[in-house]
This record gives structure tokens, sequence and C-alpha cells, in this order.
């Protein structure tokens, strides 16, 4: 059961992670990294939390969890420029119009695992 | 040892199921809210309004979020509508999965507007597509206007942000203002509106079905 959306972030982790593994032939992980952007909501402690419990039994049981945390970036319809934008500050330091178009912040990835 | 460089996204399997269902229902011709907000701000209540207004000029079907009970979707029944319950056992948000699931049991040739009503939570729910057009969020005067400040992100991605039980704004310290304010810098783009449900009394309805009648006929000559 799924009662808080980190553990269902993480159980979708294990289950990508150990499908890679076995098509690369590894049996055990020991380290995995993620990217998580800053506006994505998903807290890194509660991350860690979910990870520690759902991981058992599991060939990620012995694993060491790396949260990057990707900042947030805008880029302004209107002159291009990119700029590092807040949840609530997204105005364009250039033309000062607010930006629609977040390019980078929402990110929920696996970047890396590493395994024998 | 060996590093494997995998760059997945880890929603991937719910951004896959949702993208076939917002395939189905833009060839149905649906156009499709997914309704979110904290526990008791009014989406019911509201959907209730809506749905009155609204019957007799579109067809409605609800999608019903609830962790336990059925109680939302009886509400809904009684409204002479078709509405499908899903009961999440405890999971704080609905997900593409469980909506292909629901979207089996309706008859998607009789719908014009498909609302789904999320489980109550400011949190998980928005960072789960769903395969809507349009996310609407329901803040409720009581609840004080620094939520949006609190919780971003679901302000942040909606396209339209309802503000509910206005009927009581005297007896509360919501500030308006700052409300709009914040509302502003986390998302200039989003549509506002001044509700409250009253029996017999209600303000605002009228402008929030008109807005979604045009949403809906804008829709349907976009495809």
């Amino acid at each position: 059961m799924n009662l808080m959306h980190e553990v269902s972030i993480i159980q979708s982790v294990i289950d990508i992670v150990t499908k890679q593994a076995l098509e690369n032939n590894l049996t055990k992980i020991n380290n995995l990294s993620l990217r998580i952007g800053e506006l994505s909501g998903v807290m890194p402690e509660s991350l860690e939390f979910a990870f520690d419990s759902c991981i058992k039994g599991t060939m990620l049981e012995e694993s060491t969890l790396n949260i990057e945390i990707v900042s947030a970036l805008g880029e302004c319809k209107d002159c291009n420029l990119e700029f590092p934008i807040e949840h609530f500050n997204k105005l364009c330091p250039s033309c000062n119009k607010f930006c629609t178009n977040i390019i980078r912040g929402y990110e929920l990835n696996i970047n890396t695992i590493e395994g024998d | 040892m060996s590093e494997i460089k995998v760059v997945a996204n880890i929603l991937h399997t719910n951004e896959e199921i949702t993208s076939q269902n917002k395939r189905l229902l833009n060839e149905k011709g649906i156009y499709v809210i997914n309704l979110m907000s904290s526990p008791g701000s009014g989406k019911t209540s509201l959907l209730e309004k809506i749905i009155t207004k609204l019957k007799d000029k579109i067809r409605i079907a609800v999608i019903e979020g609830d962790l336990y009970t059925t109680k939302d979707a009886e509400r809904i029944e009684a409204q002479g509508v078709p509405v499908v319950q899903i009961n999440t056992g405890g999971a704080c948000h609905l997900d593409g999965k469980m909506i292909k699931g629901a979207l089996d049991s309706l008859n998607l040739d009789n719908v014009d507007l498909l609302v789904i009503e999320n489980v109550g939570n400011l949190v998980c729910p928005a960072a789960f597509e769903l395969g809507e057009d349009i996310k609407i969020t329901v803040l409720s005067t009581t609840e004080g206007n620094d939520k949006p400040l609190k919780y971003p992100r679901m302000f942040e991605n909606s396209g339209a942000i309802i503000l509910n039980k206005m009927d009581l704004l005297e007896l509360t310290n919501f500030d308006k203002a700052e409300f709009y304010k914040d509302i502003n810098s986390l998302n200039a783009l989003a549509t506002i509106f001044e509700t409250s449900c009253v029996r017999d009394q209600d303000q605002g309805i009228d402008v929030l079905c008109t807005w979604l009648r045009q949403q809906i006929q804008f829709m349907k000559h976009e495809s």
C-alpha cells in the first residue's frame, strides 16, 4: 500500500532499478543516485526514510542513496534569457515578465546505479 | 563494480498510462478536470452546484477519489450523473492506473465533461498527472490565506483556482489581498474564482459555470 507519495516514488525507483540491474547482469546494487528538482514537492528526507523502509528484501538492501537537488530554471519566452526561479519569484530579470516556461526544477529522475 | 547510467523518469510508468488515458479522452472529445484541495474545502459541494447548473446543458461524469468511503460518490449519484468511486485504501493521491480502471466502467461516448475529484490533500496529488486538461485547486477562506505559500506546487500547476466559502470571509482572518499577491507571484496565469455554496444563496457559481462551458467549447473547436 502506498501511504505517501514518497513511498510510491521509491517503489517505482526499486522497480526500475531492479529491471535495469537484471538487464545488466547485476545481482546487488551498491549505490544509487537520484536527481530531484527543487520544485517537485518531494522531500529528500522523506525519500530517504521511504528508501530505508522499502529496500528490505530487494537487491538494493545494502545500497546507499544519493540525492542531487536540481535547482529551478526558467526561460523567458520574450528574450530567451535563462534565469534561476523560485516558487514565488518567476519574473525575468531582464524584461520583468512572468515566466511560464520552467525548464528545470520538476525532475524526479534516476541518474546512475552502481552494483556487482 | 560497474556503474550504469540510467537517466529514467521515476514516474515513467504513471506518465505512460496517463498519456494513454489522455489519448482516449481526447478522441472522445471529453474535457477533463483534476479537482484538488485539502479535505473539507468544499470540492464536493462545488461539484454538486456545478452539476445542478450544467447537467441539462452538457453531459457530465465524475470520478470520485476517496481513501475509504463512498460518501462523496453517493452525493454525486443523487444528482443523477454517472459516477465511479475509486477507494485508494489509504493512498494519498490518485494515479493514472486508477483512472484507467475507472474509465473502463464509464460510457465515454456520452460524456462532455469529466471531473476527477482527487483525494483531499494539498501535497501529493500535485505530483501525479492523470491525463487531465486542467488542474483546478480549491482553497476555502477558513483554511487561511497562507496555504499557497505553504503548498506552492499545487497552486503553481493549476490553470484555475477557486476561493470557496466566501460567505465566511468576514468571520476569518483571511487576507484576500495577500492571497491574490501570492497567487500572482506563484502562477500569474491562473484564472481565479470566488464562490460560496450556501444553500439557495450560492455566489460565483454562474460565473464559474460559464467559464467552464467556454473551456469545453474551446477544446472542441481546437480538436
